[in-house]
């Protein structure tokens, strides 16, 4: 049995998986896409909350939200810029998947540019141990968890609560019914590009409370929230959230185990539950 | 009209073409022999772009300023003085940058020489600077990091104009000895690598040397691109290791110091290969805390306790650092390049001395080859038939130093050995 600290580490990547894999699957549900630069959107609100908190002394939690705002804002850009001129009638799904790709390179490039090479990060924001005897874990950790859960809760709120979130959850089971209802589709693509690039901002925002920010940052986990939107099923909220907890959890307690091997132990257990449930285990069978 | 602009048109031509033939003809006087020091170029491909470029940028002041300090005496060849002029280009550290470079370098520049280059295209760039005769004091990286894609590892009988470092396995190890110098007293040392190298010829010399040494060792792996490191601290800790070794990798170095902390093992001390590029860049992404018991590479001359460094030459680094701090108008504390352009620098000098010639590669390469130097981090003899092989250009102390109240400190120190 893997000691304490692994579970807890293990949840801290979920935390990101998790937050990544949602605002992933919302833009899926909604313009259906996949946006290969979700993971650049989530590097940049890392550097705009390391940006806010060092450089204009803004609180960390009011940071992640100014994140949001930021790279939810650029988000739409792209979605009215990019995305809706190449997912018009004539165009194939390589196109907008060539431009999404195209973005990763863009806005890498970009931020090196603009932000440096050198690692940055937020070590000294919340410094400090909790030690509960037999396991220790940061305060940064502790609040990487917290705001998640904030976020979480938030973003049910927002899909449940509102007329925004009863209008994007109609798109999603029936966009054509919605627009008969009145729902304007093409502003809930828009809103929705923006939500779903704000939540990786903002997991990017949380994880440079524990890791370093550098324009690199977003391959990775891009390639884990990818895998978990697959795993929990494509399209499906509960299915993203059930997926990054388990990836997250998987990545530490395998790693433990057996070392360096964990990554090929892993996707093949991904690829094992997919051969299983192709639909992911949340996902609605083909029709 | 149109005639006229015709003649005229014949008449500028004859012109242009007459005054051009004249001016070819006359004669010159020969041109007069320079009275002042004579300026040598020195180039530098160097990484000014690139995920590397903080090491290429942030050193640059210290770079220049040396080499001002150094043209006040310049040196004397034959009764003539000379001075160094220092080009730097982009190398991006790649091969097509660095290959690319080494040409602007020569063909553009005119530069002589190579020296202070530390980056891992050495190969792509000897194979420019080789056939052109520009001696190159370089690194010399593991064979086992060195795929074709970077010009290969380095082959000293291909590379005949090319002075290679110690081999990084070789300064891998030395780094080891002198942790263990440090702390006698310590369990077990933990080294940590990436899977790039894991099998290859260089691991497998450390195992050895290690072994021999008698020194109590543990490895794990991590793939590139790791960015969670608490399962490999936990197995660290669980195999008793109170002392990692994270080779070559800064930013996972950084991870892995932070997350050690996080997890309670702030005990645990942790080491890597390289000089601390910022103080204030580790504080920021790692915490002050977390940084206490950091141990990197240390260059800096004046607090050496075993290796004798000419006093001259301590002098100069110290002034070279606060000039760079009045270039750049804050605290300039990073000594690691101290090994590399002022050292580089001073063994092609004295090998210049010592053929008798600043014009003639191959004299200046046998006085290179078996030839004692004394440089900024000490005086070393060069390996003779291979041209690689000193311990001058880097890592040769194997001196350390310790992260203490946010500030490095004198750890230890174990000088290499000359290989013979």
């Amino acid at each position: 049995m893997p000691p304490a600290g692994i579970w807890v580490d293990g949840l801290v990547q979920s935390c990101i998986y998790v937050t990544m894999a949602f605002g992933m699957v919302l833009v899926f549900s909604i313009l259906g896409i996949l946006n290969w630069a979700h993971g650049q959107f989530y590097m940049l609100g890392g550097f705009v909350v390391y940006y806010a908190v060092t450089a204009a002394g803004i609180p960390f939690p009011l940071s992640l939200l100014v994140s949001g705002l930021v790279v939810g804002g650029l988000g739409m850009v792209v979605e009215r810029v990019v995305i809706e001129r190449l997912t018009a009638p004539g165009y194939g799904l390589l196109s907008v998947t060539a431009a999404t790709n195209a973005l990763i390179f863009f806005f890498e490039g970009f931020a090196g540019l603009a932000f440096g090479l050198m690692n940055k990060g937020m070590a000294t924001e919340l410094p400090g141990l909790l030690d509960l005897g037999p396991v220790s874990i940061s305060y940064q950790k502790v609040a990487v968890i917290i705001f998640t859960l904030v976020i979480m809760i938030a973003m049910y709120v927002v899909l449940n609560r509102t007329k925004v979130g009863k209008a994007i959850r109609a798109t999603s089971q029936e966009p054509n019914a919605a627009s008969l209802y009145g729902v304007n589709v093409r502003w809930v693509q828009v809103i929705v590009m923006g939500i779903g690039c704000a939540l990786a901002a903002m997991a990017g925002g949380l994880i440079g409370l524990v890791q370093s920010i550098n324009p690199f940052m977003g391959r990775i986990p891009m390639i884990m929230s990818l895998l978990a939107v697959v795993i929990g099923g494509l399209g499906s909220l509960t299915g993203a959230i059930v997926g990054g907890i388990m990836l997250g959890l998987l990545n530490s307690v395998i790693a433990y185990q057996i070392s360096y091997y964990s990554e090929v132990a892993l996707f093949m257990l991904v690829i094992l539950i997919l051969l299983i449930r192709p639909q992911g285990l949340f996902g609605a069978a083909p029709k | 009209m149109k005639k006229w602009y015709n003649v005229l048109a014949i008449l500028v031509t004859a012109a242009i073409v007459l005054g051009t033939f004249g001016m070819a003809c006359e004669q010159k006087p020969a041109p007069a022999e320079p009275t002042g020091p004579i300026t040598i170029n020195i180039g530098l491909p160097m990484a000014l772009s690139g995920t590397a470029s903080p090491w290429g940028k942030i050193p640059t002041p210290f770079r220049e300023a040396w080499i001002e300090i150094f043209n006040r005496e310049g040196f004397q060849v034959n009764g003539k003085t000379y001075k160094l002029n220092l080009v730097q280009v982009d190398d991006e550290n790649t091969a097509e940058g660095g290959a690319a470079a080494a040409k602007q370098l020569i063909y553009g520049d005119n530069c002589k020489f190579f020296a202070g280059h530390w980056t891992w295209n050495f190969s792509a760039i000897a194979a420019v600077t080789n056939p052109a005769k520009v001696i190159f004091v370089t690194r010399t990286g593991s064979p086992d990091a060195l795929p074709a894609s970077w010009g290969g590892a380095y082959d000293p009988k291909k590379m005949p104009y090319v002075v290679f470092g110690t081999p990084s396995q070789d300064e891998f190890t030395n780094w080891c000895y002198s942790i263990v110098d440090a702390y006698p007293n310590y369990k077990k040392l933990g080294i940590l690598d990436s899977t790039v190298g894991k099998g290859g010829p260089g691991w497998v010399k450390v195992q050895a040397d290690l072994d021999k040494a008698g020194i109590k060792w543990q490895s794990e792996w991590f793939t590139p691109g790791t960015t969670d490191f608490a399962p490999i601290i936990t197995r660290f800790k669980e195999e008793g290791c109170d002392i990692v070794f994270v080779a070559g990798w800064i930013g996972e170095y950084m991870a892995f110091l932070k997350q050690r902390w996080e997890m309670g093992y702030k005990d645990m001390k942790v080491a890597c290969s390289g000089p601390f590029v910022s103080i204030d860049m580790y504080k920021m992404v790692v915490g002050a805390d977390a940084l206490e018991g950091a141990i990197g590479a240390y260059e800096d001359n004046s607090k050496f306790k075993i290796t004798k460094v000419n006093p001259k030459y301590i002098d100069m680094c110290q002034e070279a650092l606060k000039i760079a701090a009045q270039k750049t108008g804050k605290p300039y504390e990073y000594t690691g390049e101290i090994k590399w352009v002022p050292a580089h620098t001073q063994i092609l000098v004295q090998a210049m001395q010592k053929a008798g010639t600043v014009d003639d590669p191959d004299a200046i390469m046998n006085a290179i080859r078996g030839g004692t130097f004394d440089t900024v981090v000490g005086k070393w003899t060069m390996s003779g038939a291979e041209t690689y092989g000193s311990a001058v250009n880097f890592g040769d102390t194997g001196a350390l130093c310790i992260i203490k109240d946010g500030k490095e400190v004198y750890l230890s120190e174990h000088p290499m050995e000359p290989i013979p």
